[in-house]
């Protein structure tokens, strides 16, 4: 960003509420063609040699440019952005304005930062342990909050069968954390409480219709793995199909067969599948975020480019597996940061020994 | 990626409004989609058909413009997506002929199939197909 200075522009002024807010930001003076001038950082006093220069050349007809050095804590973004849209609307007298909102720009990436570590403790990485399986997530949100969970617990009954859960909350931001921060102890709740997963989501529409409304809806699949024979029976409401990787390496398919999603309708009336899990054969969940990530050229990443990559990672580890779909997926969208979360949970039944 | 619109008024015994949609719906233009249709409303569109032929590609948040796309031609007022929480009327699941689809592609198609979005409109091959519905005295 960058801005005309005007000749009369005390930057001492300009730099003093921002220093006491962040002394990583930085300012750098570029003549009218962009060349670099000077530079200085708001930790070093604003009357000091390197400022007197940059304003020195503000003078002559240069631009100021503020960025944000990123600090320990990885904040500072929001602020420079703030300062340097202060730099460039504001009148010198508004500075003190322009300061607060720089504040409150501050205040946000914090409470955001805390928001994102309750929300990363909410999904644990670490799965069960589950004698006789190898389990391996990733959960990564795009932005400081996200709206994708999963969950995979060990249910309190005979046999402890294995529950898990994958969901994304439609739209993004805090709204969609918020309602998943809201969703996943319901759902869980739900499938403690039930016979199984089809009617577990039902119970959790029936909630979410009844007592919550908004546009806001959750697309969820969830399974129930009986751990002994390996006998997997999943119910998907509006989320994307699990995928099947067979050990007798057989092309990978989908589970097709799905209920609307959660939170749209009064009824779901999903259908439930089910599936056995033979030794070596692996359950891949993921959400939208694998397959509509985009490269910078515009092209989405898809169901093509995923079943390349895991069957180049097929037979090893689930750990191997998602990690390989991951990083990918990744590359692919390079260098842009990716704009939708990305959760992989594979469950991997081990081979008999 | 980007999404382009075309509206087109169809006159008729009853009025029809056709948007067209080109390119992709996403997380990055569903919100103007929305406003889009609520200036319509505004402006008195009350038979809407919603042309898909030229969309490659919709993505989740799509889903989000539907919905409240309907609930606008209810005459209700969505709440922002981005906006966190309020009272809202769910649709239910009656099926709704203010807005109708047309001519999805079948990537867009297995979307609303998958998610069960297609429940709540009338899914027509094309826009003229639409129009002889909506034309058509209920």
């Amino acid at each position: 960003m960058t801005t005309e200075v005007a000749p009369e522009l005390d930057l001492d002024a300009v730099v003093a509420p921002f220093r006491s807010l962040d002394p990583g930001l930085c300012l750098a003076i570029e003549g009218a063609d962009g060349t670099p001038i000077a530079s200085t950082s708001l930790a070093y006093p604003a009357g000091d040699a390197v400022t007197r220069e940059i304003l020195a050349g503000a003078l002559v007809g240069g631009r100021i440019r503020v960025w944000g050095a990123a600090s320990a804590d990885g904040l500072g973004a929001a602020v420079a952005e703030s300062l340097a849209a202060a730099l460039a609307a504001a009148p010198v007298t508004n500075l003190a304005i322009a300061a607060q909102h720089a504040a409150d720009a501050r205040r946000l990436e914090v409470e955001l930062a805390h928001g994102r570590r309750l929300q990363r403790s909410f999904v644990s990485l670490t799965p069960p342990d589950v004698p006789g399986y190898d389990i391996a997530a990733h959960y990564e949100a795009a932005r400081e909050v996200g709206g994708d969970f999963f969950d995979l617990f060990r249910l309190r009954r005979r046999g402890s069968p294995l529950s898990v859960v994958i969901a994304d909350v439609t739209g993004k931001g805090i709204a969609a954390a918020l309602l998943m921060a809201f969703v996943r102890p319901l759902l869980h709740a739900a499938i403690d409480h039930t016979t199984g997963p089809s009617e577990a989501l039902e119970r959790t529409n029936r909630i979410l219709v009844d007592e919550r409304r908004s546009s806001l809806f959750i697309t969820a699949l969830a399974g129930r793995l009986d751990v002994r024979t390996g006998h997997l029976r999943l119910a998907n409401a509006g989320h994307e199909p699990p995928l099947m990787i067979r050990a007798d390496g057989s092309p990978p398919t989908w589970l097709e067969g799905a209920g609307p999603l959660v939170g749209a309708f009064n009824r779901l009336d999903v259908p439930e599948i089910t599936i056995d899990l033979e030794p070596g054969d692996v359950a891949l969940l993921y959400t939208d975020g694998i397959t509509d990530a985009s490269s910078p050229g515009g092209e989405r990443f898809d169901e093509w480019r995923m079943l390349e990559t895991i069957e180049a990672a097929r037979g090893g580890s689930a750990q191997g597996l998602v990690t390989a779909l991951a990083d990918t997926v990744c590359a692919f969208q390079e260098p842009s940061p990716p704009v939708d979360d990305i959760t992989i949970v594979a469950i991997r039944r081990l081979p008999a020994t | 990626m980007s999404m382009q619109t075309t509206v087109e008024q169809v006159d008729g015994a009853i009025p029809i409004t056709v948007l067209a949609l080109e390119g992709e719906l996403d997380a990055s233009n569903f919100q103007e989609l929305i406003d889009t249709v609520r200036r319509l409303y505004d402006e008195g569109t009350r038979q809407l058909i919603i042309d898909l032929a030229g969309l490659r590609f919709m993505a989740s948040s799509g889903l989000v413009a539907l919905h409240s796309i309907v609930q606008i031609m209810h005459g209700e007022e969505p709440l922002d997506p981005e906006g966190g929480w309020g009272a809202l009327h769910s649709i239910g699941g009656e099926q709704q002929t203010e807005v109708r689809l047309a001519g999805p592609q079948p990537a867009v198609e297995r979307v609303l199939t998958r998610t069960g979005l297609d429940r709540m409109f009338v899914v027509h091959a094309d826009r003229y197909v639409a129009i002889d519905a909506a034309s058509a005295p209920a």
